[in-house]
């Protein structure tokens, strides 16, 4: 409320600028990415990292939660090997026939990246720092403009520190059976900052999986920032999966950037099973009529994981269709914070938006935090959202108890129900009891304890 | 139903272009301050109210508090910006009135609550009929003062005190010292600390221990003066296991310039006792073009702070070109309960932002909220809202359900619940819908031979009834004519 108090610059801030300034020669780019870049650092300079105060930051204080900035990563690629994969991965996501881009400590891995010879015409990939030496004119086009935010401070720190990343291209018309399946390992020893950003383009009448995995090797403390920029044109239907399982003491800033175009139809899924802080952005905004986006996600935390969920979805034109479920189950000291906005601008009639956010809390320390929000300017619209919180419901674990059942086993099936329901709705059955059985693990693990 | 129905269209057949029927002003003699905001100012209110040496420290400390703050711009409201030194802190009819007699009043001012339909006189008289019909006290503020106070008498037999506040800091300073701004400290937000430095007049209700209030209520406010802010303040106690219904209602003239209103309601509510508080907000709302209008700045805070304490909210706003106004509760006490029923109506280019607040800090607390916004014409409407709870409010219950309701393209809903659980036993619900009137419903109704008028009247007073029916008798009914001509001109 005091009015003209200039907050002083954290450690972190400055680390931030102080390493823009040792690394940005090393930056790819030609000179119209270097303007980006000192445009970015500009704006971050003003806004600083985000605090409770600034309302899209309001569960996650991210300015007293990053203590310092870290090194970037290491332009060299540390080399992993196949076997490292599997055993990051687990065997039923490695094994899931996909094709394979793998990214070592933010750094493009071609070693260990394939694209399956059956399809192979159907999915073109080029690396960021390659397209970013020489970017092709669509791309200047299209670079931040699906949506974008002007106060986005974690936004600009990508901009102006992106390294690499994967700008893939999913020809018209294709129909990819095969997911493909970006693969963010860390493997470094020493912590370090990761910054990547990608770009998806699903020409005309596509469809595709796309399956994001962020996981690490050992365990250190990374910071990453990721942006994902993703374009459906008429007609394209995408099914984008996120499996974040960073390090236990990672910090993992992620943002989806989703564009839909007409007759379009986007499945967005996150999981979120590590990292000790993690930030989820999502926006999507509809630029075509009669398209659909279904998202939902499930957060598993416990320990003093922190996670946060904030989305944005933009109805801009007619008839257009939104759902959205989250699933949160809380441990330990574990917190969680879902801000999900729904807006129907004043020519988006017919729109049909719902949004509901469940969170459970397990432990009498954990913390479930939800703003859903509707804003909504024109009348013909159903437009909802729910919020709740509780723990397991009493009268079921009493009737399951009663039938023999130890607690262990009660607590596992009802929670699994509960997270059930929106694994449900990923599509591809193979990530579904992918999944479903890390979620078991994740209970089995609770209940080593 | 079809009766309140005809009525409302008569009412609103009756109304001048701007349908609003309080907009007339009352010509009297009146008593201001300098315009414009200053210690000297915060001086003269208090002199004026001849206030004890503690009561001046305490609205400057709050006033040099207030310069340091800014004003706050979260809400989702568009006005311009205010000049706090282009007003007017005080206004007072200049007649001093005996508050015994009511004869000695001002017949101007009687005569304007009487063309308000608050009959001060023949409240006084029917005192003496006991029985005839639900007897309602009746607090009248005017602009800066309490100008009468009804059946004052009556209700001291039964203990209760029922007085302006400036005349319980002459009588009970001892109370009004221990919980004046014990609910809303001086440095909660930017419109009560202003208000805390400059108020003139409000009501005050004392409810001892163990005694049910034998009538209802209520306080009468009426901006009339131009130019001018009304800064009020109501205090309520209920001490132990008493029960309360307290009513509020308001108006001002048509004018204009847009005039502030930035009030303060306290409740305190021990042990299983009760307050039922209700409001039926109706300041001048401005013309269809948002020309002049009430700006409304209101905190209202109820502190459930014995165990088994309740407090119910309910609240119509059809009034005010902005209202900025979240009454809420702090379950303090274990077991206590806190409501919210709420209908906002706004037309024209009205904006509201109002929602509450339940914080659950005692064990077992519930709360309930019902929302029901509706808007029409370019108004914009918004419903903000937070349940929270505390690790110590085990078993603490929340059920939260607000609708939206659009009447035309033009006009728009938010809803920014806020929900946050520190413990598991908490069980929070939240629901919220946005829709139109149902295309089905209306067909149904004009094929009927109702006209669209009529039959949005209908479909309206159906989405509101959840609310309407927590209101009391007298109110309900009032409200449902409210809600009809503030709706007015919407469709077609």
């Amino acid at each position: 409320m005091t009015a003209g108090t200039t907050i002083q610059k954290t450690d972190a801030e400055l680390g931030l600028a102080r390493q823009f300034d040792e690394t940005r020669a090393n930056l790819p780019g030609n000179d119209w990415v270097r303007e980006q870049r000192e445009e970015a650092i500009r704006t971050f300079a003003r806004l600083g990292l985000p605090h409770r105060r600034v309302e899209a930051w309001k569960y996650t204080d991210l300015r007293s939660m990053l203590k310092d900035a870290k090194t970037p990563a290491d332009a060299d690629l540390n080399s992993v090997t196949d076997a490292e994969l599997y055993q990051a991965l687990g065997a039923d996501l490695h094994g899931l026939g996909a094709h394979h881009i793998v990214f070592v400590d933010g750094v493009y891995d071609e070693e260990n990246s394939f694209i399956i010879g059956d399809e192979a015409g159907l999915v073109h990939m080029t690396s960021l720092a390659e397209t970013l030496n020489n970017p092709p004119e669509w791309f200047k086009s299209n670079f931040n403009k699906v949506n974008p935010r002007q106060d986005d401070h974690v936004g600009t720190l990508n901009t102006a520190f992106m390294r690499d990343g994967a700008v893939i291209e999913i020809v018209k018309d294709a129909r990819l059976k095969r997911p493909v399946h970006l693969i963010f390992i860390s493997s470094s020893k020493s912590a370090e900052a990761i910054t990547e950003r990608h770009f998806i383009h699903v020409a005309q009448g596509a469809s595709a999986t796309i399956l994001e995995s962020y996981v690490h090797l050992r365990a250190p403390d990374t910071q990453r920032n990721s942006v994902t920029e993703l374009k459906l044109e008429t007609g394209a239907k995408v099914n984008h999966i996120k499996f974040q399982h960073e390090g236990a003491k990672a910090s993992h800033l992620s943002n989806w950037m989703v564009s839909i175009g007409e007759n379009a139809n986007y499945r967005g899924f996150q999981l979120t099973i590590g990292a000790k802080v993690s930030r989820n952005t999502i926006n999507v905004n509809f630029h075509g009529s009669h398209s659909q986006a279904d998202i939902s996600g499930v957060a598993l935390l416990w320990d003093e994981q922190h996670s946060d969920t904030t989305m944005d979805i933009v109805h801009g034109v007619p008839n257009t269709l939104s759902r959205e479920l989250f699933k949160t189950v809380l441990d330990d000291r574990g917190r969680a914070g879902f801000q999900g906005k729904l807006v129907v601008k004043p020519d988006a009639q017919k729109t049909d938006a719902k949004q509901m956010a469940h969170g459970m809390l397990l432990s009498e320390t954990a913390e479930f935090d939800a703003k859903p929000e509707l804003e909504i300017y024109a009348d013909d619209v159903v437009c909802g959202h729910g919020a709740t919180s509780g723990q397991l419901d009493e009268d079921m674990m009493f009737y399951m108890r009663q039938r023999g059942m130890s607690m262990d086993t009660v607590q596992t099936l009802l929670i699994l129900a509960f997270v059930g329901e929106a694994f449900e709705l990923i599509e591809d059955e193979d990530i579904r009891a992918a999944f479903t059985k890390m979620a078991e693990a994740w209970l089995g693990g609770k209940s080593d304890e | 139903m079809a009766g309140i129905q005809d009525e409302t269209i008569d009412q609103v057949k009756d109304l001048d272009v701007d349908k609003y029927k309080y907009g007339f002003t009352t010509d009297i003699e009146m008593d201001m301050a300098p315009k414009g905001l200053s210690e000297d100012i915060v001086r003269f209110i208090s002199a004026k109210k001849n206030e004890p040496e503690w009561m001046l420290d305490y609205r400057l400390d709050a006033y040099r508090r207030w310069l340091t703050m800014e004003e706050p711009s979260w809400a989702i409201l568009n006005y311009p910006k205010i000049d706090f030194n282009d007003l007017y802190y005080y206004a007072a009819p200049k007649k001093k009135i005996e508050l015994d007699s009511l004869d000695d009043l001002d017949p101007e001012i009687l005569a304007t609550y009487e063309k308000l339909g608050i009959p001060l006189k023949e409240q006084e008289i029917l005192a003496g009929v006991k029985g005839t019909r639900n007897k309602v006290a009746v607090d009248a503020v005017f602009d800066s003062v309490s100008v009468a106070t009804t059946f004052k008498k009556e209700l001291a037999k039964a203990g209760v005190i029922f007085c302006p506040i400036s005349e319980a800091l002459q009588t009970h300073p001892e109370l009004v010292r221990k919980y004046l701004g014990s609910v809303v400290p001086a440095t909660d937000n930017f419109y009560a600390t202003l208000n805390q430095a400059v108020f003139s007049d409000g009501s005050f209700v004392y409810i001892p221990e163990g005694v049910r209030c034998p009538m209802e209520l209520s306080t009468y406010f009426r901006i009339n003066a131009e130019n001018t802010g009304q800064f009020e303040r109501t205090l309520i106690i209920a001490d132990k296991g008493s029960y309360v219904s307290y009513l509020e209602g308001c108006t001002a003239p048509q004018r204009d310039e847009n005039q502030l209103h930035a009030a303060v309601v306290e409740l305190i509510i021990m042990d299983d006792a009760e307050i039922k508080y209700s409001t039926v907000q109706n300041w001048y709302p401005g013309d269809k073009d948002g020309k002049g209008g009430i700006y409304n700045f209101v905190t209202k805070r109820a502190d459930c702070r014995g165990r088994n304490s309740k407090v119910s909210w309910t609240q119509v706003e059809t009034g005010s070109a902005i209202t900025w106004k979240y009454p809420s509760c702090i379950l303090r006490g274990d077991n206590s309960q806190g409501e919210f029923y709420s209908i906002a109506v706004s037309n024209g280019a009205q904006q509201v932002d109002s929602g509450t607040k339940m914080i659950h800090l005692g064990k077992n607390t519930s709360s309930r909220i019902i929302s029901k916004g509706i808007s029409a014409g370019k108004s914009s409407n918004c419903y903000r809202g937070l349940v929270s709870a505390h690790r110590r409010a085990t078993g603490s219950r929340n059920y939260t359900q607000c609708d939206s309701l659009l009447i035309g393209d033009k006009c728009s809903a938010h809803t920014v619940p806020y929900l946050e659980a520190k413990t598991p036993s908490a069980q929070f619900e939240h629901e919220a819908t946005t829709s139109k009137i149902s295309e089905d419903q209306l067909f149904y109704c004009m094929q009927r031979g109702m006209s669209e008028e009529e039959a949005v009247a209908l479909i309206v007073n159906g989405f509101v009834r959840d609310v309407l029916q927590h209101l009391p008798m007298e109110f309900m009914a009032e409200s449902q004519k409210l809600i009809g001509i503030s709706l007015e001109g919407s469709v077609g």
